[in-house]
Formats: structure tokens, C-alpha cells, sequence
């Protein structure tokens, strides 16, 4: 029974992936200056050479010298580097402004550059493994070391978990069973997400090796195909004499 | 602390007391080599004057420790003091004046170059018309070039930022007004960078 509902979990877990895929997806902007910039696929974090790179574009958004970004210039700067709405913007701005000061500082800066390359990246599950106790911190908007669904769906433009997702996580993840998730079974959510991860990469590798094989056989048959022609040529010849 | 690089000042004054290039930093030299254009009016350093100020000085001093000891470091370090002051202005840089300087920094740092030295710092390079990299005193020009950002990435970073920061400064225009000390703050950066993507420019086109 349970290995039964977890394979349907997975099944559904893919469907939702790919309609998520299909459905509006945030994408940076091709050629702007964070599309530049390269993640690291194992820890999901920026070079050091990538991170100055950054400090400097902060310090050009920096009009103001306070080493922060106020809720227009955030604004009007995510607006321009990828294809979120207005709404999604203020989600993200008070989801990074946890202490309500209506400014986001470099710290946040950068933990939101990482969240938007994982996602153009599709390493959302690497991401939030590799990251969980700052993503967690994020989700947690009432600062009560839970979080709800609600405010995990609130989010899944951001780290692409679908409300399909969400029930099963729930279901299977709210070991207390007050339908949140305290940091443990979140980590425990985090784990399982990139066992599933890394076995669909290991499935995609397979897949690719598989065409690869057939691709060689298909060019060995054509060669021997190539090879043939002349003679098949002098029988039809032959025949028709 | 203070007093070293006056003293160290008065020590090389006599030798570097006569030439237009005297007046010069070396770095100035580096930045005119990089752009494989020994005749250009502005320097590069001048270009990016606001983004790297902060960084030089650091850079500096990483380098300062690699090579302390010698006379020309001294000297050196005094210029860049002066330089730190603005108690000087950026002179073209001429052949001649280039072919001087390297002449110089022969004699005084010739002969301290190591063997194993000069094989670390020769690397390839089309950035210059002189063969200057294989002296040693140019790792720190190497050093610098791997830790600044590339001059396209800064022009992309630039122009972005400046069309962001037209569209916010729209946003604040309407909804806090044109007269208002955050308005005109954001101005004047606008203003800043456009000054600066025209002097770009302006090199460029040399």
C-alpha cells in the first residue's frame, strides 16, 4: 500500500513538474547581468569572483549609500531582471524585509539572486537541500518555527512546489500532525525531495545514453546501408537486363 | 608610519626628477598598456574612477608587502600617496615617456628580478607594445587585472543599472516629488553614471 502511494506520489509529483513547466515560469531576463552569473550546481552558491561582481551591481542599485535597497529601486530592478509580476515582487520584497524596516540589505540581495538562478537553473530541490535552515527562516513569515501551506504555496513561484505537492508533503511529512511543519520535518521534506531529484537525474543520464546507443546503431546500420547501395544498384542493372 | 613615504619621497626625489613620466603613477602606465593604446588622452583608472577607488588601496597594499624592501617600492608607494591626495594631475603618457619610466624601473629593480620570478610573471599577453611583463614589479599589474571585473561586464553592469535607476526615478518623481532630496539624489547618481558611460565612450572612439 505504501509503496503503492508513493509511486503514485511520484507520478503525480512529475505531472505537476511538467505542468509547472508549461504554466507561466519565472525566467530572468536573456543577457541581463544576473544571467551572467553561474551557480554552483553541488552548493548552490556563487563564486567569490561572481559575489564581488554582485557587490559592485548592489553598490551601482546603492543610490542612496545605506547598503540597501528600498522598496522601489527592489522593485523596479526585479522588474526589469525577470519576467515577475508586480504582485510577486511585493511577496518576495516582504518575504526578504522580515524586519519590516521597508529595505533589503546585501545579505538578502544575495540570497535572492541564489533563489532566482536555482530556479532559471531548475535546481530548486538542490537549493533548498543545500539550503534549508535560511529557506525555512524565509517561509516562517510569522517567526513561529512552523510553517503552513499557505504560505508555502505563497512561494512556489519562487521554489516551484505545487499545491498537488504541497497535500502530499503535508501528508506525509506532518509528523506531529498539526498540519505544519516544524524544522525538522521540513528537513526531512528537503531530503526526500533530492532523493527524488537525484533519481530522476540518474533516469535523464540513463535516457541519454540509451539515444546515444541507438544514435551509434542507427549510423552503423546507414554506413552498412551506404556500403550496400552500390550492389543493390548492379542487381537492379542486372534485373532489369 | 606616516612619515615613511615623505622620507621615502625625498630619497628617490632626485631620481625621478626630471621627465614628464616622473609626474606619473605607475598604474597609470598599466591601465594605458592594457588598452593596447599607448596614446590615449584618458586613462582607464580615470574612467572607472567611482566603482574601483575603494578597491585600489587594498589592492595596493596586498601588493606593497610582496615587494617591500626595495627603493623603488618606496618611491612608489610616496607616488601613490600623492596620488591618493590628488595632489597631482593625470599627463598624457607619450612613447617616449613610457620607454623612460620602463628605463628606470630597469635600474632600480633590475637587479633584485629573480630567474624563477620572471618565468611566473611571463604569460602571454598582446595588451602592450612594450615588452614590460617580464619584469617583476608587473605581477601586481597581473594581480590587479585578476581582480578586477572585466571591462564589458562593468559596461553591461553600468548600463543596467542605469536603466533601472531612470524607470525608479520616474516612480519617485510621481510619488514623492521632483524637489525632494531622494529625487535628486537619485538625479545626480543617474547623472554620475551617464558621465561615466560617455567617457567610455569617448575612449572607445580614440
Amino acid at each position: 500500500m505504501r509503496i503503492s502511494s508513493e509511486a503514485e506520489f511520484s507520478l503525480r509529483l512529475q505531472a505537476a513538474r511538467a505542468f509547472g513547466l508549461k504554466s507561466a515560469r519565472m525566467k530572468l531576463k536573456e543577457g541581463s547581468f544576473l544571467w551572467y552569473l553561474y551557480l554552483d550546481k553541488l552548493y548552490c552558491l556563487l563564486s567569490v569572483r561572481n559575489v564581488k561582481a554582485l557587490v559592485d551591481y548592489f553598490h551601482l542599485l546603492d543610490v542612496h549609500r545605506k547598503n540597501t535597497l528600498n522598496d522601489v529601486l527592489f522593485y523596479h530592478f526585479l522588474h526589469h531582471v525577470t519576467t515577475l509580476t508586480r504582485r510577486q515582487i511585493n511577496i518576495v520584497f516582504n518575504m526578504l524585509d522580515w524586519s519590516a524596516m521597508g529595505e533589503i540589505g546585501f545579505d538578502q540581495f544575495y540570497m535572492l539572486v541564489c533563489i532566482l538562478l536555482a530556479r532559471e537553473n531548475q535546481l530548486e530541490e538542490q537549493f533548498i537541500f543545500r539550503h534549508s535552515r535560511p529557506v525555512f527562516e524565509l517561509l516562517d513569515l510569522d517567526g513561529e518555527l512552523k510553517i503552513g501551506a499557505d504560505n508555502f504555496h505563497m512561494y512556489n513561484f519562487l521554489f516551484n512546489i505545487k499545491r498537488q505537492e504541497l497535500r502530499e508533503l503535508y501528508h506525509d511529512f506532518d509528523i506531529t500532525g498539526d498540519r505544519l511543519l516544524n524544522y525538522k520535518e521540513f528537513k526531512l521534506f528537503t531530503m526526500f525531495s533530492m532523493d527524488k531529484y537525484q533519481e530522476r537525474q540518474k533516469a535523464e543520464k540513463e535516457k541519454e545514453k540509451d539515444k546515444d546507443k541507438d544514435k551509434v546503431l542507427l549510423k552503423k546500420k546507414r554506413s552498412h546501408q551506404v556500403n550496400m547501395s552500390p550492389n543493390t544498384s548492379f542487381w537492379n542493372k542486372w534485373i532489369r537486363k | 608610519m606616516e612619515d615613511k613615504p615623505l622620507k621615502a619621497l625625498d630619497k628617490s626625489s632626485g631620481h625621478r626628477a626630471s621627465g614628464k613620466s616622473s609626474q606619473q603613477d605607475i598604474r597609470n602606465l598599466w591601465t594605458t598598456a592594457t588598452l593596447s593604446q599607448p596614446k590615449l588622452n584618458v586613462a582607464l583608472s580615470d574612467v572607472c574612477e567611482d566603482s574601483e577607488g575603494s578597491s585600489v588601496s587594498s589592492r595596493t597594499r596586498q601588493w606593497r608587502k610582496q615587494t617591500a624592501g626595495h627603493d623603488w617600492d618606496a618611491s612608489w608607494e610616496a607616488l601613490e600617496d600623492r596620488k591618493d591626495k590628488d595632489s597631482f594631475k593625470q599627463e598624457e603618457l607619450d612613447e617616449h615617456s613610457l620607454l623612460e619610466l620602463e628605463m628606470r624601473l630597469d635600474s632600480s629593480v633590475g637587479s633584485h628580478v629573480e630567474d624563477d620570478d620572471e618565468s611566473r610573471t611571463e604569460k602571454p599577453s598582446s595588451v602592450s607594445s612594450f615588452n614590460i611583463v617580464k619584469h617583476t614589479h608587473h605581477r601586481a599589474y597581473w594581480m590587479e587585472q585578476h581582480n578586477r571585473l572585466p571591462l564589458p561586464l562593468i559596461e553591461l553592469m553600468e548600463n543596467e543599472a542605469l536603466e533601472i535607476l531612470t524607470k525608479a526615478f520616474r516612480s519617485y518623481r510621481s510619488g514623492i516629488g521632483r524637489d525632494h532630496f531622494l529625487t535628486k539624489q537619485l538625479q545626480r547618481h543617474i547623472e554620475g553614471l551617464k558621465r561615466r558611460q560617455n567617457k567610455r565612450l569617448h575612449v572607445s572612439a580614440h
